[in-house]
């Protein structure tokens, strides 16, 4: 690693101020990816400001029919949270999902989302569920949140403090997870919210994205025969070493289809 | 089901255990030197380039930097060379083409990976830094990274010395026979199988350090190693200095596979840096550094013919076989994937007439040690597809034609047309075993249904032989005292890597003395022990060294009754031993062996033996549930029935069967090292895309023993150390072969990774 | 620079580190705890475990200044003097190790795992061994070692 100076701030102010003042300070919140980047110097920054600890960020809360979770409540702490296992059950499964125990005791929501890897897994939850992302400065619905490969409407020294889920009537996710890192090489979730259905679809392409033949058709007919022959574009699907394009596609027809038998119980 | 505990020696705790599981091992990367400094490598970003130039300036005056090597001094110093072991003529009249090889690339790169230059800092941070400073200029050069690709004609040229990339062509076995059974054949099988490349990665980081004494102009490396004495031949050959100035050092090794077994450059950069800066110099890689740098494993491309006759009976079998080097040689690197094929090229079948062809190749690629079978699992491999593809196109349950054309007991000692002479083993009576335990009779129900509920099911048999126990050293040395305290210490050259040696030649020596292993202390590669003997791999430490244990305890018995003699002014014959005491037959008289330890000359002697190569056998079954929707297989069912001769403990005999299971399944489904077409990149540098097996790829195996002592050492063993795997790979793969026929999917080769195999039943027109 | 203060397999421990410092190295070469080991470059073989605060963290992804204040257990501080804890004590009478190399990181984590089910079912065990990669056992007696380190430890 290069040099840095490690900060931890006592509040999402101080760290707000922090980070406009040092242009070359990065936010880090579990450091889940942000230390291995690092480590292997493919990353630099002067300070590391550290909100992870911070309890204003950790808090699970229900609010009415929405379901709040701060940025930086852990993947270990979604996955065992009653709050979250009687509201969205589904999330916590996603939740209980992500890397291994250590890494869950670590790695937050907020960080997930804010560094919107393609084949993570919240990105499908969050655009699934229709949640907001609300930072210190705003609130920005998941449909604009998201902008494909590593990028989000966040601006520079944005710090994401909560994920508002609204609480669907039912939802499912299932993933294939990559064999060697446990991401997703396809994640699909799906949920029967207060706004109608919504597919979400991570790790086959360039970031998260919502399926709308998909969401059309369980419209109609919630259950896993309305996906089949579905259109699905797979164009801008990636192709690695370990998937193909078509493979990929594959998969997301398939996990689409357990993911609504799990949202049908 | 025989799901073997047995612990003759219960409640099992392995020698070693008390300090591994309390943290208190000491691996390479846990010494530390007064004075010490840091190495870190500049490595080969480009697949083959020529270096232009190197700037090291800048780099050399970062704060904190010692120095920073380059070829221009390994060269000048002379550590140019790589050792090869195999000195045969080829068929072209020609020994293997041997290119030099540098601490550090000299004037051209050859594979990403390559060590180019070190630095030498305070620390690594500050090595790193530098590392950043120094500046190559490369000119690219076309490369070619597939070992079938690069004998093709106008192939780029990786060395100028081997022309056509050809590092050494061999054949064995009678082509005339072979062509002629052949043309007779009732039914001739055809395939073209790889054993892919892998990546060995045993979990500790391959690392070093070295020490230079310059008043005695004597070096000590300190160094990951199957064996010191090999390594100490193989280093010194390459820093070009007498092995007597070098002496090694090594105590825990975080497994090895036999990927820890030859030099390295890295070994002589260190000492070369030691020597230079007069300090003690230190590196630990990192593991994307070892996946690219570390050896590679198998990388074989194998056409095979099998030819039968109306009876269903081998007439013949015929292999043409490239083996890919990588960019350079490694010491054992063409003998393992070139002798041993032509040792087993039988397999356990009766066949009249066999031929072969070897080619070893140049890539531009990390090169090629052995790896866990060492080119054992590679031909069975070719052997066991073909057999199994054979039963499919003669309509034959593929157990029948095993027990149709395997060597029955009663037919050994066994002569091979390649001249392999097997020793004793009962592979018909394991393969009996194992069906049994498989419940092959059973399949068709539950393939069944499998098929009910939309899942492919497949069962697939492999028998296997394999060669163990012969070494490069001619003889394998035991030294074996008493101290004052009654403690036996034994010392070997064996070096395990997680083999148990501690606990399992202890025993062999408690046994042959009849005293409690407690008493028994075993030292392997102690520095002021030096012995003639073989490094463990291959099978071949219990068979070599372990066997060398029991001797050593029997001699040292025999020399305690000839001091007790000496000491009660009698005959040795009058002596009694038991359990560390001798007692005079006539006068009662009695001492021990601490006793007799203590006067002034000692309790010692050293015991020897020159060891020949004995063959393990097995069969293995191997159950599999694909998914069709996504590829994905699901392990059901392993069975192992092995003959590893006398088994000394089976907790451990187990333990090395689950891991070799589980390495060559990893084979199969998920590791395999990809190097693109086009750029010659590393594309597996990362355990993020290099997949390891992990916990649950293989739930349960059943393991059960059908032994026939060796009679070509004392103990009876044979050897198990890398059966498993052996059989692993040819057992999952005609498994998966079994549960993709139906579908008519061609035969498939490894990996068989969850989208190939989707492509392949897509490809076939799916379900059916 | 940052001062540090924890707990150290029971022992208060406070020093100067440099920011970057990871923990694993922290533990290693300044406090010459050679236990915990190093198997990769990201965050997935687990040899690195330690417990924070009774929590299996890998510490190759920790900054030491991040643990500050806070109980470290390393593999060092696991035995009672001369008496293994359960789980050190399953993995040798289960043949759960070979090389040992992993073995430090696995009984951290394995520790862990019991701590939050003390019964663990094949599918808890499985999941909870996600986190560390061992390349000689096959597995199979780990998964063993699991379920003799629950019993070991409900015998009391």
């Amino acid at each position: 690693m290069y040099e840095f100076e490690y900060v931890r701030p006592k509040s999402v102010a101080e760290a707000a101020g922090f980070l406009a003042a040092n242009s070359d300070a990065r936010l880090m919140s579990g450091g889940m990816t942000l230390l291995p980047t690092m480590k292997q110097r493919l990353a630099q920054a002067s300070h590391l400001v550290h909100v992870g600890p911070l309890g204003e960020l950790k808090s699970i809360t229900r609010e009415g029919d929405a379901l709040v979770i701060g940025s930086a409540a852990t993947h270990d702490q979604v996955q065992g949270s009653e709050v979250v296992g009687a509201a969205i059950p589904a999330l916590a499964k996603l939740a209980r999902g992500i890397g291994d125990p250590q890494v869950r005791y670590m790695g937050t929501i907020g960080g997930s989302i804010a560094n919107n890897d393609p084949a993570a897994d919240y990105p499908a939850g969050v655009l699934g569920l229709g949640a907001t992302v609300v930072t210190h400065l705003r609130q920005i619905a998941a449909d604009d949140y998201f902008q494909g490969l590593f990028t989000t409407a966040l601006g520079e020294g944005e710090i994401v403090t909560a994920v508002r889920f609204p609480v669907p009537r039912r939802a499912g996710y299932v993933k294939f997870a990559h064999p060697a890192t446990g991401y997703a090489m396809s994640g699909v979730f799906v949920a029967e919210t207060g706004s109608g259905v919504r597919v979400a679809v991570t790790g086959a392409g360039n970031g998260v994205f919502r399926w709308a033949e998909a969401e059309a058709a369980l419209a109609k007919s919630m259950s896993p025969k309305a996906l089949d022959g579905l259109a699905l574009d797979a164009s801008h699907f990636s192709e690695d070493i370990h998937a193909t394009r078509e493979y990929r596609a594959q998969l997301c027809r398939v996990m689409a289809a357990r993911a609504v038998n799990e949202l049908l119980g | 089901m025989p799901d073997h505990a047995h612990t003759p020696h219960a409640p099992f705790q392995r020698k070693e255990d008390r300090r591994l599981v309390t943290g208190h091992g000491l691996y390479t990367s846990d010494r530390t030197f007064a004075g010490e400094l840091h190495a870190v490598f500049l490595r080969s970003d480009r697949a083959h380039a020529e270096i232009v130039s190197i700037r090291t300036d800048a780099a050399k005056a970062m704060p904190g930097v010692h120095g920073v090597l380059t070829a221009a001094d390994s060269t000048a110093a002379g550590m140019v060379k790589v050792m090869c072991m195999l000195a045969l003529k080829g068929t072209d009249g020609e020994p293997p083409r041997v290119p030099a090889r540098s601490a550090f690339a000299d004037g051209r790169v050859r594979f990403v990976g390559e060590t180019v230059a070190m630095v030498v800092a305070d620390s690594v941070a500050a090595g790193l830094d530098a590392l950043e400073a120094i500046e190559v200029e490369y000119r690219d050069l076309p490369h070619v990274i597939d070992g079938g690709r690069a004998l093709d004609a106008g192939a780029p040229l990786i060395h100028d010395t081997a022309p056509g990339n050809l590092c050494w062509v061999g054949e064995a076995g009678d082509r005339a026979a072979v062509d002629a059974a052949m043309a007779a054949a009732a039914t001739v099988v055809e395939l073209s199988v790889e054993s892919t490349r892998v990546i060995p990665s045993p979990m500790e980081l391959r690392c070093c350090a070295a020490t230079y004494d310059a008043a005695n102009d004597h070096y000590h490396l300190y160094s990951v190693t199957q064996g010191v004495n090999a390594l100490r031949l193989q280093v010194a050959f390459a820093a070009g200095i007498p092995e007597s100035k070098l002496t090694i050092h090594a105590q825990d090794v975080g497994g090895s596979f036999g990927n820890r077994s030859p030099h390295y450059p890295e070994h002589c950069a260190v000492m070369l840096a030691a020597k230079t800066l007069g300090r003690p110099v230190r590196w630990a890689g990192t593991r994307s550094e070892c996946l690219a740098s570390d050896y590679h494993g198998r990388s074989n491309q194998i056409a095979g013919k099998l030819a039968i006759d109306k009876d269903g009976r081998f007439t013949a079998i015929q292999l043409d076989w490239v083996a890919d080097m990588g960019a350079f040689i490694t010491p054992a690197g063409i003998a393992s994937h070139t002798r041993n094929p032509v040792v087993l090229l039988s397999g356990v079948y009766r066949i009249p007439a066999m031929h072969g062809r070897w080619r070893a190749v140049f890539t531009n690629t990390s090169p090629i040690a052995p790896y866990r079978g060492a080119g054992r699992p590679d031909v069975n491999y070719m052997i066991e597809r073909l057999v199994d593809e054979a039963a499919a196109k003669l309509g034959m349950d593929p157990a029948d034609l095993r027990r149709r054309n395997a060597i029955g007991l009663d037919q050994f000692p066994y002569k091979t047309p390649t001249g392999t002479t097997y020793e004793a083993t009962d592979v018909p009576g394991s393969l009996e075993k194992a069906v049994l335990l498989a419940d092959w009779k059973g399949f068709p129900a539950r393939r069944a249904a499998a098929k009910a509920r939309g899942m492919l099911r497949g069962i697939g048999m492999a028998t296997f032989i394999e060669n163990t126990g012969a070494g490069v050293f001619p003889k394998d040395q035991v030294d074996i005292e008493v101290d004052a305290n009654g403690m036996v210490h034994a010392y070997s050259v064996a070096h395990a890597q997680g083999q148990g040696h501690e606990t399992t030649f202890t025993q062999v020596i408690a046994d042959a003395m009849g005293i409690d292993t407690a008493n028994v202390l075993l030292h392997e590669g102690a520095p002021d022990h030096v012995l003639i003997g073989n490094h463990t791999g291959g099978s071949r430490s219990l068979v070599g060294a372990g066997s060398v244990c029991k001797l050593a305890g029997l001699k040292l018995v025999e020399v305690a009754k000839s001091a007790a003699a000496a000491m009660f002014d009698t005959e040795p014959s009058q002596i009694d031993y038991a359990a560390g005491t001798l007692t005079d037959r006539v006068s009662g008289k009695s001492t021990t062996l601490a006793e007799l330890a203590r006067r002034p000359e000692g309790l010692k002697t050293q015991a020897e033996a020159t060891i020949g190569s004995t063959f393990p056998t097995g069969c293995h079954i191997a159950e599999v549930e694909i998914d069709p929707l996504t590829g994905t297989t699901e392990i059901v069912s392993y069975v192992a029935v092995d003959d590893c001769g006398h088994a000394v403990d089976h907790t451990i005999v187990e333990g090395q069967v689950h891991g070799g299971v589980l390495q060559g399944v990893g084979q199969v489904f998920c590791e395999k090292a990809i190097y693109d077409e086009e750029t010659g990149q590393l594309m597996t540098g990362s355990f993020m895309d290099y997949t390891m097996p992990r916990a649950g790829m293989l739930k349960h195996i059943v393991i059960d023993e059908n032994c026939i002592p060796s009679k070509i050492n004392s103990l009876g063993a044979k050897g198990v150390g890398e059966s498993g795997c052996t059989g692993s790979i040819s057992a999952m793969s005609n498994a998966m072969a079994n549960a993709l026929r139906p579908l008519g999917v061609p035969p498939m080769d490894m990996p068989f990774t969850s989208s190939r195999v989707w492509h392949a039943i897509a490809a076939a027109g799916g379900l059916k | 620079m940052s001062r540090i203060e924890l707990t150290l397999n029971g022992k208060a421990v406070s020093a100067d580190v440099e920011d970057r410092t990871l923990l694993v190295n922290f533990l290693r070469d300044a406090q010459q705890l050679t236990g915990t080991h190093v198997g990769c470059d990201t965050t997935q073989c687990g040899a690195c475990t330690v417990l924070v605060d009774g929590r299996a963290l890998k510490s190759c992804t920790l900054l030491a200044v991040q643990v500050s204040g806070a109980k470290i257990t390393t593999i060092e501080g696991m035995a009672n003097g001369e008496v293994l804890h359960p789980v050190q004590q399953a993995f040798s009478e289960c043949h759960g190790l070979q090389c040992g190399y992993c073995t430090p990181g696995m009984v951290m984590a394995v520790t862990d795992l019991l701590r939050r089910h003390p019964k663990p079912t094949d599918e808890q065990i499985l999941h909870g061994l996600e986190g560390n990669i061992c390349r000689c056992t096959g597995y199979i007696n780990i998964v063993k070692s699991v379920k003799r380190a629950s019993e070991l430890m409900a015998a009391g």
